[in-house]
């Protein structure tokens, strides 16, 4: 007996085997340092839902954008969303970005946690990494709060909803923290550049601000930015999306790809919206609509139409031809890679904010409190750039249209049109003016997915899905 | 070192008896040559030399006889062209030639008979008599009749519960279900022990090699090897040699194979109508292009990308025995070019098994030894898949030589890239050159396994016996794989040219995309032991027989690593592919890991007790440790058993019954089942492009991150507890007999892979108990042999298994899991209580649009936008919305029953036999059918013949326009019933000798099968799992049809 208990306590030791693929989460301390897991959250704007769920869910909703491709490649369900048939079933891109948008959330927190709690002595290193993270975070629930307004907060509870207006202070909450520890653009050592800085959690915050109508304070903080003395207008319009333009002056924000081998990119972002068909190297998903063609030419606005939309049988700058046989008349420039256009790890930077839409945020804030005076400077600056001549008026109601058409051209295929659509509520006129039947009260916020409502029974669903 | 000395010294044991072979079959042939006179004399004896007492010889034809004495010997007077016909009780009757011998030794073969069998149990053998599980087994014979890459491929159809899904790519295995699908997630495969060790498969095993397969099935014999039991065991034992009798033998086959199921598709003129009436239905005034008739090809590209596959096999093996060693040495090499050109597979074993015996055979030591070296040209499947769905109007080649592309002219309607000035062109479809890829694709991957075991066996006293083996696996790949970059970007386009890649080259220096080409080099090795230690009491007294078992093992598996490299810019020519020869333009790349080992441990006990040979009981325990629980801890469980039977034959009141046998079986028993990952807590990392990582800095240097992964759940074993009752029986002198089954098998804790909650910071899937998984079913078996006046032996065997799966006590969180991706956003399977183990789950379809005037109707239900022509789908909850709450279940691609018959005649020299195999009640997705993107892919002609082309002309089928949502319309019945095999043999006995014969035969494999399924082929297992591709035809390997001939020789 005594025997066999002795070969018994032996075989729990032999039973206990190392972990050699994966550190075990008992580990982690000696493993790694808490920079590792910061960057853990950065990674998932390379994650491929942000190359196909999102177009469709952020531009092919929209009157900016056509699904593309050919007829019948309906993109899993990119059809539905182009022709507003989605459904709560039927439509696997609001799962995937919702899924995906919680799952970074998620990461941020863990990753504050551990940075916290590591024993990190360098307060101000500390302080940034920490930053960073909330500043992720705060960008990931505002996607959420814009798409489905009252969602989970993922700290409290997840299923359910908390109110439009508990998110919105979550996410106020951790930009100004991020704000408060954040370096300038300026101050970050090159190796650092891609990081939140300061001036990207305020430019942010101003559009969050905007969101809620708290136009001061979007103000303030659009004009806190440009008073920062970090960012600057790109002379070229058309040179901001390009290799060059990478971390340009402009540049706020943007999810960063390397093409060069070892190479990370945004999973197929430039494919899925390349060229298709003959010559071509994409799927030929997301493309400008005839609407955003006229609107750009109803303008005479040629450098931003010319800077956006990659017409079939144009020669690009970079002397690479469009095939005169290419699916599609019009594909969307601004996910063009001139190295490796058709890559699924190439080295296109997703342009998430720049200083363009904080100056026409500027404007809207500004107009919005009566500042006509203000509100024109910002937006004549956005224009003179775009060699547009400058507008006058003295009427809000015009300015506001103005400024709002302005932020359409401007910031075309930069995946805002669709939430400036449902923000302005121009959408229900919008999207009739594109032949499209928009619901009020059940449009301006997506469903939620059966998937979560299957998985946890009870959560509440948006009205009218 | 050690299998050196091995190799000697069967070299010596091999060749003296061989050589005295020599010397006597030459002087028996001597002899024949000098005899005359009518007198025979000789001597009947078994195969292990002990005289058959009471044998009878009769002259074939005449009255003549005479019976064995006591030493086997007999005599009688018989001519020189006289047949003497032996025979024994319990033996297989023998026709000798005299061919004017006057000395004949005779060794008559055991008969395998039911009551005689012998079959391993685990950790010991019993007689299949004193059985109270349910076992099956199958001989040598039985195995080498159906030829294939593995043995539990010939063995389909063969035993009665075991589901086996053929696979029929070079090199392949099928896969094995035993009593039906009990797990979710890994562990769905058999336990396989050979020669006493568990391995994963026995793939490295030539089919030739074995002596004979027992099935444990029911929970009473298979608990013996509780851990992983619970999936059945597949116990392999691997020929040995027999002390006295050394023989050469050798047998090897050529084969042709071809697609048996072959699917005809739509021609040019046909595809150009289909292709046109779904632009004409889509009626979209941007596309007013249509394709002219008339076109310049109709490619076949099965026909261009298929060939005739060719397989052989050769197996020698020598084996003998002296007193105190016996031997066993084989050499096998098996060649096969796949249906795919170019697509091979070689194999070569190499098996020694020795045993040495010494004190007067109370210290046995058994050696076993395999080699297995195999090398690979493999090619993708997806290329079944593009042949299938590649347009007819696409030339292979184009004159230029550039690969033919799916390029029209939209201005002309002509299939081409020639384009004026002003005119547009398009693409059919985005579908790649199947022939081209198939030239493209350079993969060669080699394997090696050695595999050996040795067991010493020490018999203390006449009762005891203990026993002491170790085995070991080690297991060796490697990979390499060219991609010719400049030439797949130049034939991606015929009008792109050399100049314009180096200016894009030049252009992006560090782009890998404008490499040369792509050279990656993987190699992985991976080692497994296992310790075991066992005694074995045996003891008779009166008419109480007793046999116990007790012992422990120590196991540990998946002791490796593995690592791979790519490099870029290696010089074109095969002998330079080095990633050291490739420029230094590019960063190469390094992967490399070690693997976590499993370690497992195990006590074990059986005892056996039966009462006079009638009344019998069998008890089991295992107690089983296994470090994947690590979470917990919690690394043991224990697995009781007991087993019950009666030979109510035996019984004084059933002697004057028309039954000859008849046993009841009954057992209960607990098996485990453990095959998960290390369950722990982990951070996960990547190497590469990954959401782990991120690129920062100027340079956009890539960084690598971490991140939590979802904290481990507690698990522990899977519990299977399986309750069963059995009966054996013979009838009509013993030439009907049969066995007939009923189990009732529940996996009582199925563990899950789990998706944590959506909104919830966890990202991966973690395990969990889940669910329970019940198979209940009856399994029947049925065999009639005799022989009739003329000498003619005939047997028909018939076997039937029913098993019904049902996913029982879901936990609400984890019910209605999806599976079966069709890879185009769809899904077709869930995991939801009360139904199969991940049914089917889709919209039903119902019906056709007809009419645009139908389709406003405001009452119609639709998805999306659809068009005349789609298909209707049926709202199952009339909500007026179509989503997934709208799916229903439509059956399991797992059968309910499978079949098989066989059926073999023998007369005088010539043998025949015929198997079938059927299965029924399953489904199988047409994935090929159903899926397609652009709408310019080819079509099957029986979905072109059926089509929906206007109002009124079809209910049922789609149109040219249709949708690709997942619905019943294609789902098709999966039962088919297929003859396996029919062979038809000849053997000329006597070559030279008493033994020596030679046996030539033909076989059709496959030669014909009877299904309703309209793809290739209704036996897709995919890789086993259920919520992946199985049963979903998108790329799977078509069933072939396989001709062969043969011969056996024996010397």
């Amino acid at each position: 007996m005594a025997l066999s208990l002795g070969v018994m306590s032996c075989g729990d030791d032999f039973l206990n085997v190392d972990s050699r693929e994966t550190v075990e989460a008992q580990h982690r301390d000696e493993t790694y340092e808490p920079e590792a897991f910061i960057t853990g959250v950065y990674g998932m704007f390379t994650e491929w839902d942000y190359a196909f769920s999102f177009l469709g869910i952020t531009e092919i909703l929209s009157d900016n954008a056509d699904k593309g491709s050919s007829l019948t490649d309906t993109g899993t369900d990119k059809h539905f969303l182009d022709d507003l048939t989605y459904n709560a079933g039927n439509a696997g891109s609001f799962h995937a970005m919702w899924t995906r948008w919680y799952k970074t959330i998620g990461r941020a927190t863990l990753a504050i946690e551990y940075t916290e709690n590591f024993g990190l002595t360098d307060q101000a290193y500390k302080n940034r990494l920490i930053g960073e993270a909330r500043f992720i975070r705060a960008l990931n629930y505002f996607y959420l709060v814009r798409g489905w307004g009252a969602v989970p907060l993922q700290h409290e509870d997840l299923v359910r909803r908390a109110p439009e207006s508990e998110v919105y202070a979550f996410i106020e909450q951790d930009l100004l923290a991020a704000i408060d520890v954040l370096p300038l653009k300026g101050d970050y050592a090159a190796k650092d550049i891609g990081r939140a800085t300061k001036g990207a959690a305020q430019g942010l915050l101003s559009k969050v601000y905007l969101y809620q109508g708290k136009h001061q304070q979007a103000a303030d903080m659009a004009k806190a930015v440009i008073a920062s003395g970090q960012y600057a207008l790109e002379a070229d319009y058309a040179r901001i999306w390009r290799e060059e333009g990478e971390n340009g002056p402009e540049s706020l924000f943007e999810f960063q790809a390397r093409g060069e081998s070892i190479a990370h990119g945004i999973q197929q972002y430039s494919q899925t919206q390349g060229a298709r068909g003959t010559g071509g190297w994409g799927w030929g998903f997301n493309v400008p609509s005839e609407n955003l063609l006229n609107a750009f030419l109803a303008e005479n606005d040629s450098v931003r139409m010319n800077a956006t939309i990659m017409f079939r049988g144009e020669t690009l700058y970079d002397g690479r031809e469009v095939n005169a046989g290419a699916e599609n008349p019009m594909y969307n420039e601004k996910a063009y890679d001139s190295a490796d256009p058709g890559g699924s790890d190439n080295g296109k930077n997703l342009r998430y904010l720049r200083l363009g839409e904080i100056y026409l945020i500027l404007a809207e804030a500004a107009n919005e409190q009566g500042n006509t005076a203000e509100a024109l400077q910002a937006l004549n600056t956005v224009r003179s750039r775009a060699k547009l001549p400058a507008f006058a008026s003295s009427n809000q109601a015009d300015i506001r249209t103005k400024i709002w058409n302005e932020r359409r051209l401007e910031l075309a295929f930069e995946h805002d049109r669709w939430s400036d659509l449902v923000r302005t509520r121009q959408a229900e006129a919008a999207m009739k003016a594109n032949g499209k039947n928009f619901v009020p009260g059940k449009h301006y916020l997506f469903p939620v997915h059966t998937n979560q409502l299957i998985q946890t029974p009870g959560f509440e669903q948006n009205p009218g899905w | 070192m050690e299998s050196v000395q091995h190799l000697k010294r069967y070299c010596r044991n091999a060749l003296r008896p061989f050589l005295w072979a020599v010397i006597f079959c030459t002087s028996a042939l001597w002899s024949s040559a000098a005899a005359q006179s009518g007198q025979v004399k000789g001597t009947v004896k078994d195969s292990g030399g002990e005289a058959l007492i009471g044998a009878s010889i009769n002259v074939k034809g005449k009255t003549t006889g005479a019976m064995a004495d006591v030493n086997g010997n007999f005599t009688l007077q018989a001519e020189p062209n006289d047949i003497l016909v032996v025979s024994y009780v319990g033996y297989v009757s023998q026709e000798v030639p005299v061919n004017g011998r006057s000395l004949i030794d005779i060794v008559l073969l055991e008969n395998p008979s039911l009551l005689e069998e012998v079959v391993v149990v685990g950790y010991g053998t019993a007689k299949k008599a004193d059985l109270t599980g349910a076992i099956s087994n199958i001989k040598t014979e039985e195995i080498t009749k159906q030829p294939a890459t593995s043995a539990m491929q010939s063995i389909q159809g063969k035993v009665a519960g075991a589901t086996i899904i053929a696979n029929e790519a070079p090199g392949s295995s099928p896969t094995v279900l035993i009593r039906g699908m009990g797990t979710a997630l890994g562990g769905r495969n058999p336990l396989y022990v050979v020669d006493g060790m568990p391995v994963d498969n026995i793939n490295n095993i030539h089919p030739n090699d074995i002596q004979s397969m027992d099935i444990l099935k029911d929970a009473s014999s298979a608990s013996i090897y509780g851990l992983r039991a619970a999936n059945g065991v597949i116990i392999v034992t691997t020929k040995k040699g027999k002390e006295g009798k050394t023989q050469i033998t050798y047998d090897g086959y050529v084969g042709m194979k071809g697609v048996l199921n072959r699917v005809e598709m739509a021609d040019a003129g046909q595809y150009i109508q289909y292709f046109n009436e779904n632009l004409d239905n889509i009626a979209n005034a941007s596309q007013p292009w249509r394709l002219k008739e008339n076109q310049a090809n109709n490619t076949d590209w099965y026909n261009e990308l298929l060939q005739k596959g060719h397989q052989m096999s050769h197996a020698v093996n020598l084996s003998g025995g002296s007193e105190n060693v016996d031997f066993f040495v084989s050499y096998n090499n098996l060649t096969e070019e796949g249906i795919l050109k170019g697509s091979k597979y070689q194999r070569n074993t190499l098996r020694n098994n020795n045993q040495y015996r010494f004190f007067k055979g109370r210290l046995k030591l058994n050696q076993t030894l395999n080699f297995t070296f195999t090398e690979a040209e493999p090619k993708s499947y997806g290329l079944f898949n593009d042949a299938y769905r590649q347009s007819p109007l696409v030339p292979v080649w184009y004159a230029n030589g550039r690969a033919g592309r799916t390029v029209w002219n939209r201005t002309t309607g002509m299939v081409g890239y020639e384009r004026n000035p002003g005119e547009t062109v398009g693409n059919l479809n985005s579908i790649g050159n199947p022939v081209y890829s198939l030239l493209q694709q350079q993969e060669l991957l080699n394997t090696n396994t050695l595999q050996g075991g040795f067991d010493a066996e020490v018999k203390i006293t006449d009762y005891l016996k203990f026993n002491s083996r170790v085995g070991a696996t080690r297991y060796g790949s490697k990979s390499r794989n060219f991609t010719n970059v400049r030439n797949n970007w130049l034939n991606a386009d015929p009008t792109r040219t050399e100049a314009e890649f180096n200016a894009l080259k030049e252009a992006n220096p560090t782009t890998t995309a404008y490499a040369n080409n792509t050279f990656s080099y993987s190699t992985s090795e991976s080692f497994r032991w296992v310790w075991e230690n066992f005694a074995t009491f045996s003891k008779s007294s009166g008419k109480h027989n007793v046999e116990a078992t007790a012992g422990f093992s120590r196991e540990k598996v998946g002791i490796g690593s593995g690592i791979n490299g790519t490099g870029y810019d290696v010089p074109d020519q095969e002998q330079y592919w080095n990633i050291n020869l490739g420029t230094g333009a590019y960063q190469k790349l390094v992967n490399q890991t070690y693997y976590t080992p499993r370690s497992l441990a195990s006590y074990f006990a059986r005892a056996q007790y039966n009462f006079n040979s009638t009344y019998y009981l069998t008890a089991t325990i295992r107690r089983d440790g296994s470090s994947v629980f690590k979470n917990s801890s919690e690394y043991w469980g224990t697995f009781p058993s007991v087993g019950a039977g009666w030979t109510v034959s035996n019984e004084s009141f059933m002697q004057d019954s028309f039954l000859d046998y008849l046993k009841i079986r009954a057992n209960w028993g607990k098996l485990g089942n453990q095959d998960i990952p290390l369950n722990v807590s982990q951070i996960l990392t990547a190497a590469g492009s990954s959401n782990r990582n991120y690129v920062f800095g100027s340079g956009q240097e890539l960084v690598f991150g971490a991140v939590y992964g979802t904290p481990a759940v507690d698990v522990s074993w899977e519990v299977t507890t399986e309750t069963g009752i059995g009966a054996d029986f013979a009838l009509l002198k013993d030439r009907l007999s049969g066995s007939v089954d009923y189990y009732h098998k529940l996996n009582t804790n199925a563990i899950l892979l789990v998706t944590p909650t959506y909104t919830s910071e966890y990202e991966n899937n973690f395990y969990a108990h889940g669910a329970k998984v019940l198979n209940s079913g009856v399994e029947l078996g049925l065999n009639w042999s005799d022989r009739s006046e003329i000498g003619l032996n005939y047997s028909i065997g018939v076997n039937y298994a029913y098993n019904k799966n049902t996913v029982k006590d879901v936990k609400p969180a984890y019910d209605g899991q999806t599976g079966g991706s069709l890879g185009n956003g769809q899904i077709t399977k869930q995991l939801k209580e009360g139904y199969p183990i991940y049914a089917w789950w889709m919209y039903e379809a119902n019906g056709v649009w007809q009419s645009q005037a139908e389709l406003e109707d405001k009452n119609a239900v639709k998805v999306g936008n659809p068009r005349p022509g789609h298909l209707k789908y049926t709202d199952i909850n009339g909500d007026s919305v179509m989503n997934n709450l709208d799916k229903i279940y439509f059956g399991s691609y797992l059968p309910t029953y499978t079949y098989g018959i066989n059926l073999s005649v023998d007369y005088k020299n010539i043998d025949l036999s015929v198997y079938g195999y059927g299965v029924g009640g399953n489904k199988i997705y047409n994935g090929l059918k159903g899926t397609r993107i652009d709408g310019g892919e080819n079509v099957p002609l029986d979905l072109f013949e059926n089509r929906w082309h206007g109002a009124g002309t079809s209910t049922v089928h789609p149109g040219a326009d249709r949708d690709s949502y997942a619905s019943s319309y294609y789902l098709e019945p999966g039962g088919f019933f297929r003859i396996n095999n029919i062979t038809l043999g000849y053997t000329l006995n006597n070559l030279y000798s008493g033994s020596s014969k030679l046996r030539v035969y033909a076989t059709a494999q496959n030669p014909l099968m009877f299904t309703k399924y309209t793809g290739f082929s209704p036996e897709i297992a995919d890789n086993g799992d259920p919520s992946g591709t199985s049963g979903i035809e998108l790329s799977a390997y078509p069933t072939t049809r396989n001709f062969i001939i043969g011969l056996n020789l024996q010397f």
